[in-house]
Order: C-alpha cells, then sequence, then structure tokens
C-alpha cells in the first residue's frame, strides 16, 4: 500500500495558500508591476521618451546620462568599501581590543540613522562653515558642493555619502564571513612560514570570497537604491534615484517609470547572478594562476616586510575613514545644533535660530510632531503587517520544497532601488492604478511591506537556522503535541530572538526611508522627507534640530538592537 | 498479539533505498535493539515508527492498528533524540511534564506523575534547572523522564547513551534497561554499539544498508552469526578463504591457500565449493604443542599486543595466512614473543563456514 506522503509538518494548506496570496499581492506585485507598466503603456513612453514632438529623444539621453552618473558612482564607492572594509571587517572579527563593540556600533550607525538627516549632518561638515571649514579657520566651507574628484568625475561630498552609507554592508558582511571561518587554517598557514598577510591572501581571501562577494552586492544594491541623503547633497548632478523622484512629481511617469525599470533590470542583471552564486553553500574561491617564480618571490618578500612594519597602517587608515565619514558629521551636527540654538552664530539673526525657526511663523515644530506621529504610525504599522506574512513565510521557506525560490525570489525587493519601487507602488495602488489609496499614509504603509517582509525573513531564518527547531518540534510532536501547539510551545519562542530582531530592524528601516516615501507620501510627510523639504526651504537651523532628532532616535533603536541580539 | 509491527515497510530518497521491504514485529514489554554500521537505515526505521517520516511502501501497524499516515502526537511513541532535544527555554519541571500539559491532564496529576518521575530519576532538586546548566547524563535523564511523564508506552531511543562519555555510556546501560522494565515499557533502541546493544536488549535486530541481515536473542547473534557481515560486526572475526576439499559424517574439510587442509564440523556444502571460513580470535589459542581434537597449524609470532586483561597475537601460518588470538592473561601459561615459533590450534566445531560472497570478502568485512 502507498500512503499518502505527508510533509514534515502540517501547515495547513489554508495557511500556506493565505501567506502565499498575501507575498505576491503586497510583496512582489509592487516589485514587477513598474516592468510589465512599461510594456503595457509602451506607446506612452515611446513618444515621451523617444518622439517627443518638441525635444525628441532628449529625455532618452538625459536617461543615459544619469545612468551611467549613477553606475559610477555606485561602483566606485563600493570599490572604496572594498579597499578599506576589507582590513576593518578582519580587525574587528580577530583582534579584540578596548573599544571592539563600539568601534562596531559606529560603523553601524550609518544603517540605522535615516538617511536625509545622516546627508544632512555630511553636507553642514563639508561644505558650511559651521563645519571643518569654520574649525580650520576658514570662512567658508571646506570643499564646495560640486567639487568634483578627478578621473572618476563625482562629486566628493556625494561620494563621501555614498561610501558612509554602504560601508556598514562591507565591513558587517564579512565581519561575520570572517568569524566563520576557523582561525586554526591561519595558524596552521602561519606555522608554515608564511607571514601574516601572505596567509590573508592565500587562506582566508578565498574562503571569504562569498563574504566579500555578497557584502559588495548589498552596498551597491544599497548605493543605486540611496535618496534620502543623496537628494540632499547632489547638488546639480543626478543620480537615477532622484532624478526618479523629479520625473515622479514633475508627472513625467513614462520617463520616470521607464528608466524605473532600467534600473532595476540592470540592477539585478548584476546582482542576481552574484546572490545565486553565493547562495550556493561552501563556495570558496581560488583562482587559477600562475606568477612567474622571481615576481612570487618578490611578492611573499614584501608580504613579509608590510606584515611586520606596515601593519599599523592597516589598522589605522579603516579607522580614519570611519572617523570622518561617520563620527565627525554627527558631532558636528549636535554641535551647531547648540550654536544656532538662539540665533545664527554668524549673522547674528534670531530668524537663522533653531528657536526661531521651530516656533516663529513657520513654525516648523508642528510639522515635526506631525511627521512623528505619521512616522511611527507607518513604521509600526508596515512593521506589524510584514510580521504577520513574515513569521509563516520563513516557515514556509524553511519546511517546504519551494522554499529556496521563495528565498531567491525575496532577494528581488530587498535589491530594487526604493525610489522605482516607490514609484511602482504609486502606480499599481494609486490613482491611476487600481485606486486603493492616494498618495499619502496607507501608500507609505503599502510601500514600505514591500522591503520590511524581506528584512523581518531574513532575520527570522538566521534565527532558525543553526537552532535545531525540526528536532525540537518534532520531540513536541511525539509526547503528544500536534503542529500548532508545536510552533506554539516550542518554535516560537525558540524564534523569539529572531523575530524580535527582525522588528526592530524593519521598523528602523521603515523610519529612515526616504526615497519611495517621497513618491508616494502626498501630504503626510514622514520626518525623513521633512529634512529633505526644511533643507530645500532652506530652514537649516530647523534641518539641524530635526538630523538631531533622528540621531537620537536611532540611537535609541541601536541600543535596543545591541540589547536584543547580545542575549543569548 | 504484537505491540508494533511492520510489514514490507520500504523508504527511498531520491535514488537512495533507506529501507528495503523491512518485517519486522515488536512484542509488548520487549527491549529491541536495532544494530547496524552508519548509514544502515537504523534512524529512518525508527523515525517510521514514530511517524516522523511515513514510509513509500509497506504498512506500519501500532496495538493491531494501522497508522500510516498517522500524525506522531497520536501514536503514544515518544522519540528519544541523540541529543536529547530538551527544550532549551523550558526548565526541568516544565521539559517533564511537557506530554501531560500538552494533553492537558488535570492540574493534581500532571504535579503528581512529574514529582514522581523526577523522583524516579533523581533530579527533583534540580526541577527549576535550566537544561544547559545540566551534565550529560542529568540531561539524559531528563529527556527519558520527559518520555516516560508523557504516559507513553513506547520508547524509540535513537542512540541514547551516544552523547555521552564512555565511562558513563557503560555505566548507563543497565539503569537504562531496568527503568524501562520498571515501567513497563516496550523499547526500541538503536545504536551501532554491538557491546552495547548485545548487554541490554532482549533481542537484537542487525540492519545493513536498508534490509534485516539477522534478528536474535544476544547470544544467537554472537554463537550462531548467519552471516560473515554479522560475524565481522558483532565480535568480530578471523576470516580465510578456501574450497571445500572433502565432505563427511562428521563435517568437511577445507582446503586453504598453499594446501593446508582445516576440520570444519559444519556440513551442507559440496566439494569444490568456494567458501569462507571464520573463527572467533577467543576461539583461538597459541601454544607450542599441538592439542588435540584441533586444527593445528604452524606459525610464527608477528605482534603482541596488550589489553588490558588479555593478549592478542598476529601470527603468520605457514601458508602466509595471518590469524588472530586472543587469550586471558589468567588463561596464558607463558607469553611468547615477536618472531617465536608456535603452533595455532582452534576446534572444528568452532569453525563457521559461509559461501564466497560475489562481491569478495573484504567488501563484507569493510562494510562494518
Amino acid at each position: 500500500m502507498v500512503s499518502k506522503a505527508r510533509k514534515p509538518l502540517d501547515l495547513s494548506n489554508l495557511v500556506v495558500w493565505a501567506t502565499l496570496g498575501a507575498f505576491f499581492t503586497l510583496v512582489l506585485l509592487p516589485t514587477f508591476y513598474l516592468i510589465s507598466y512599461v510594456f503595457l503603456r509602451w506607446n506612452e513612453v515611446r513618444v515621451e521618451v523617444f518622439e517627443n514632438p518638441i525635444i525628441g529623444d532628449e529625455n532618452w539621453r538625459q536617461i543615459l546620462k544619469v545612468l551611467f552618473f549613477s553606475f559610477r558612482l555606485s561602483l566606485s564607492a563600493v570599490a572604496f568599501d572594498l579597499i578599506f572594509g576589507v582590513p576593518l571587517a578582519y580587525i574587528l572579527a580577530r583582534k579584540s581590543f578596548p573599544g571592539r563593540t563600539l568601534l562596531e556600533d559606529i560603523v553601524t550607525l550609518p544603517l540605522v540613522i535615516p538617511t536625509s538627516g545622516f546627508g544632512f549632518s555630511t553636507l553642514i561638515t563639508w561644505t558650511t562653515v559651521a563645519g571643518i571649514g569654520g574649525f580650520l579657520g576658514l570662512n567658508s566651507g571646506l570643499i564646495s558642493l560640486n567639487a568634483l574628484i578627478p578621473i572618476i568625475n563625482v562629486p566628493f561630498i556625494l561620494f563621501v555619502v555614498h561610501v558612509a552609507l554602504t560601508f556598514p554592508y562591507v565591513v558587517r558582511t564579512l565581519e561575520t564571513k570572517f568569524q566563520s571561518i576557523d582561525v586554526t587554517f591561519e595558524l596552521a598557514s602561519r606555522t608554515l612560514g608564511a607571514s601574516s598577510l601572505t596567509t590573508f591572501r592565500n587562506i582566508l581571501l578565498p574562503l571569504a570570497i562569498p563574504g566579500v562577494l555578497s557584502g559588495a552586492v548589498l552596498a551597491f544594491a544599497r548605493s543605486l537604491g540611496e535618496t534620502g541623503a543623496t537628494l540632499i547633497v547632489s547638488g546639480v548632478s543626478t543620480t537615477a534615484s532622484i532624478a526618479i523622484v523629479r520625473w515622479a512629481s514633475e508627472f513625467k511617469l513614462a520617463t520616470a517609470s521607464f528608466m524605473g525599470s532600467l534600473l532595476v533590470m540592470i540592477a539585478w542583471a548584476i546582482i542576481l547572478p552574484v546572490e545565486v552564486y553565493v547562495g550556493q553553500r561552501g563556495r570558496s574561491l581560488k583562482v587559477p594562476y600562475r606568477m612567474p617564480r622571481a615576481l612570487h618571490d618578490r611578492l611573499i618578500k614584501f608580504e613579509r616586510f608590510a606584515s611586520k612594519r606596515l601593519s599599523r597602517i592597516k589598522d589605522v587608515v579603516p579607522l580614519a575613514v570611519v572617523l570622518t565619514t561617520v563620527v565627525i558629521p554627527i558631532i558636528v551636527v549636535l554641535n551647531s545644533v547648540i550654536r544656532y540654538w538662539s540665533a545664527d552664530p554668524y549673522t547674528g539673526k534670531v530668524q537663522g535660530g533653531v528657536l526661531y525657526q521651530l516656533f516663529g511663523p513657520s513654525n516648523y515644530f508642528n510639522s515635526l510632531l506631525r511627521a512623528t506621529l505619521t512616522s511611527i504610525i507607518v513604521a509600526l504599522a508596515s512593521t506589524y503587517i510584514s510580521m504577520c506574512l513574515a513569521v509563516p513565510l520563513a516557515f514556509i521557506i524553511e519546511r517546504r520544497w519551494y522554499g529556496r525560490i521563495i528565498r531567491t525570489i525575496l532577494k528581488v525587493p530587498m535589491i530594487i532601488p526604493t525610489s522605482s519601487l516607490g514609484l511602482s507602488v504609486l502606480l499599481l495602488w494609486g490613482p491611476g492604478g487600481f485606486n486603493l489609496a492616494h498618495p499619502g499614509i496607507w501608500l507609505i504603509i503599502l510601500t514600505h511591506i514591500v522591503f520590511s517582509v524581506p528584512v523581518i525573513v531574513e532575520s527570522i531564518i538566521a534565527a532558525y537556522e543553526g537552532s535545531g527547531l525540526q528536532m525540537y518540534e518534532d520531540s513536541a510532536r511525539t509526547l503528544g503535541a500536534t503542529p500548532y501547539n508545536a510552533i506554539e510551545t516550542v518554535s516560537l519562542p525558540l524564534l523569539k530572538g529572531g523575530v524580535l530582531t527582525g522588528f526592530i530592524l524593519s521598523f528602523t528601516r521603515s523610519l529612515g526611508e526616504t526615497g519611495a516615501t517621497f513618491i508616494v507620501m502626498g501630504r503626510d510627510v514622514t520626518i525623513p522627507a521633512l529634512v529633505v523639504n526644511m533643507v530645500e526651504a532652506l530652514a537649516i537651523s530647523a534641518a539641524l534640530f530635526t538630523s538631531t532628532y533622528l540621531i537620537v532616535l536611532s540611537l535609541i533603536l541601536l541600543a535596543l538592537i545591541r540589547l536584543l541580539t547580545r542575549r543569548r | 498479539m504484537s505491540l508494533i509491527k511492520l510489514v514490507n515497510v520500504t523508504k527511498r530518497f531520491g535514488e537512495i533505498t533507506a529501507l528495503d521491504r523491512i518485517n519486522l514485529s515488536i512484542e509488548d514489554g520487549e527491549y529491541v535493539c536495532i544494530l547496524g554500521p552508519t548509514g544502515a537505515g537504523k534512524t529512518t526505521l525508527l523515525r517510521i515508527i514514530a511517524g516522523l517520516l511515513d514510509p513509500d511502501e509497506g504498512e506500519v501497524y501500532i496495538e493491531g492498528r494501522l497508522v500510516n499516515g498517522v500524525p506522531p502526537e497520536r501514536r503514544n511513541a515518544v522519540y528519544m533524540f541523540q541529543e536529547y532535544a530538551l527544550f532549551p527555554h523550558m526548565t526541568v519541571w516544565e521539559n517533564v511534564s511537557y506530554g501531560p500539559v500538552i494533553k492537558d491532564w488535570d492540574r493534581d496529576r500532571i504535579d503528581r506523575v512529574t514529582s514522581e518521575i523526577l523522583e524516579m530519576v533523581r533530579l527533583a532538586e534540580r526541577k527549576d534547572a535550566f537544561p544547559h546548566e545540566l551534565s550529560g547524563g542529568m540531561q539524559q535523564r531528563v529527556a527519558l523522564a520527559r518520555g516516560i511523564a508523557s504516559g507513553a508506552r513506547i520508547l524509540l531511543l535513537d542512540e541514547p547513551l551516544g552523547a555521552l562519555d564512555a565511562r558513563l555510556r557503560v555505566d548507563l546501560r543497565t539503569q537504562l534497561r531496568s527503568l524501562v522494565k520498571d515501567q513497563g515499557l516496550t523499547a526500541v533502541h538503536v545504536t551501532h554499539d554491538q557491546e552495547e546493544a548485545l548487554m541490554i536488549a532482549d533481542r537484537v535486530v542487525i540492519l545493513r544498508e536498508g534490509r534485516i541481515e539477522q534478528v536474535g536473542t544476544p547470544h544467537e547473534i554472537y554463537s550462531e552469526p548467519r552471516s560473515i557481515f554479522v560475524t565481522s560486526f558483532v565480535g568480530g572475526a578471523n576470516f580465510v578463504e578456501g574450497n571445500v576439499a572433502e565432505v563427511g559424517d562428521s563435517g568437511s574439510v577445507v582446503e586453504l591457500r598453499g594446501g593446508l587442509r582445516i576440520q570444519v564440523s559444519k556440513r551442507g556444502r559440496s566439494i569444490g565449493e568456494k567458501v569462507v571460513v571464520a573463527v572467533r580470535r577467543e576461539d583461538v589459542t597459541v601454544g607450542t604443542e599441538k592439542v588435540t581434537g584441533s586444527n593445528n597449524i604452524l606459525g610464527m609470532v608477528e605482534s603482541v599486543l596488550f589489553i588490558g586483561g588479555s593478549i592478542e597475537y598476529e601470527v603468520r601460518l605457514e601458508n602466509g595466512e595471518r590469524i588472530s588470538s586472543r587469550i586471558l592473561l589468567s588463561d596464558a601459561p607463558k607469553t611468547y614473543r615477536v618472531g617465536e615459533r608456535v603452533v595455532v590450534s582452534f576446534p572444528p566445531e568452532r569453525c563457521y563456514v559461509f559461501p564466497y560472497p560475489k562481491a569478495g570478502l573484504l567488501k563484507e568485512i569493510e562494510a562494518v
């Protein structure tokens, strides 16, 4: 007799289908809609982009220019991240020294701080007299807003912001990877006579290649999609993400969506193959190359010399990078808020002070309170809804044969540039599409769900793997627990850490998101969007205060994350 | 009526057949050990009885009821993992009372049963401790207590002593058996340790590559092994190849390599057949003179090993074959040194004769 095949866990089919259905409509549909929109409205796109009766194919040339600029910026930022991130990750993973956790936190900070606040801090630091310029006794900022870095032709300030915001992805991903590699390999290599640099090149780096790649991919995706800080520091240059925001607000929807889908497709074409490659377990990379004997000997000799004499450089330079890109801007902002409190310290005008701008005629304080309320409602609602979806989804991914496929699909909303996402949600659910909601709080929530679900799922899966959950559940079952008993009494309590971490990560992300929010928010302004508005209205002191407010808020969240992840 | 009955149970994982038409009955109150090398399908068999896996073919009966497709919580068979799977977020008390609580017994009964069983495994004082605060042996007892408290009649033990250190493992064997017997439970115990299986079980099932090789009492398994594999896996032996040269009333004569002839008392072989003769190391003696009634072969001592209370010689016979002999120190009149010439003796009735395996002798032995 052939018995019916029974799955290890009877998630009843209803739950599975409801979850998959919700996942499809709330997460996948918005992700893919933009691309299909371009095909569905191809005529409109053609007329607006290629055969415009007035400007011809000017829009198409704009798109190409912006895309090239964006990729140049992102690639150079990632290259910089790798050069300085690898040694820093190594130090964090292998050395113990006082202040290690503090350094870790500082590196992570840009992930937590809402980017528009962070972008504003960087702007103040480099380009105004309140920053480094004033500190050095100059009468202006150290660098002008549009000063270019030679060779790569990217504005300095934009580059700094993108490095700061992407650096944590490379460092933290690699740090985890290095930690997972048994230290005995290195010890063995050292006792066999290799210097520490040779060991690093021959042993650690090939084993850590998946970490290098996934860190680089995350950083690249982040840089490509970055909007909040970029809007503030971009000056005259335009990245792809902010072009989408601008065009969407000018109702050039066809151009915006065409470019959005181009951006998405190119990003996927670069990122997905890497993700798939990295996703296969036990990957390492040993490039089969043959070096001339003499060169090889010299390399080994140099590495020996460098390991002995130059190791300080490896310790100090990455620290300097973190210091200048993360710590100084924050200090400058905190310092400026105090100096600008009652009046502009340079002109002496009360109108330039924080108090006047907050409580004066423009009454930014009121807007800030409203924005805080909006942000918190959005963050709570989107995180809660995502949570309801992510918990069963994580179980499906772990328990069903098609779990791997779903997990790969989940990478897609994670790497979609957020302004493209915002546009997609607007077109899908907004007045032009299903007309489910007008731009405003509901649309923001729908947008945030798309990127919150993957964040929470990943964090639950991280807790799931290596927890031996299946064994505990099987054990509970043979002791008399039904599948639901087992999940309730055993699995969920064991996954509590992962679920909570996912909650906070998603909450933080939602609180800081700017790019997508800007497109779908209508009149319900969130705090990061408010900072952008303030900067555009030249209400510098109000922006200073709001940035400080955001930084403090995110520091509290960071402390919470620490507390939750440490207890184990 | 058997408590557990498996009929033609087959389980495949992709290309691999983990279990191949298993038929087995286990009586109420019996302690059965499933013994086999890694990858023999032992754990798969246990999981199928527990309901954690479903067979691809065949039927599983518990208490006469067909349980194919019945979920594990309705089988009254508790599965104990090698790592114990004590719930890390629950105390000892909560772990042990988990079954009763989940089955919604009344409060008084839960408390009574739990404290009784904790008393029995001598852990009443540690009832508020968390699993990670306990030693390996204590954790093992909690896992056992949790299984018993759930009211299950069948204990499915997957290498229950495997995670303990060697000394404790030996001590706990007898305790485990007496606990099961005292409670009137039925136990199916999976192990790859033949000594453990022989010592603890009422009946031993030898599993190899998904098939049952032999079922019997520990004594039967040891003294009447039915195959080269069982002989080699349980107890171990010397194996020599040869051809049947004569068949008589009292046994037969096997001609080994180099024309050497030995007497074996087993019959039922035909002349010219290629066979393998197995002699247990404990049945081989080493001396300076021939022993009457035994096979006596000249040889030279190649190595001497002291193993606690006994001594093991490896002797190179005149035809080039090597034979090992294990002799209790108390039975050894004198010890021989490497290079000494000796006579190796073993009685014909202690020789097992098997047909020569198709895949070759090494495959049968090395599969262990």
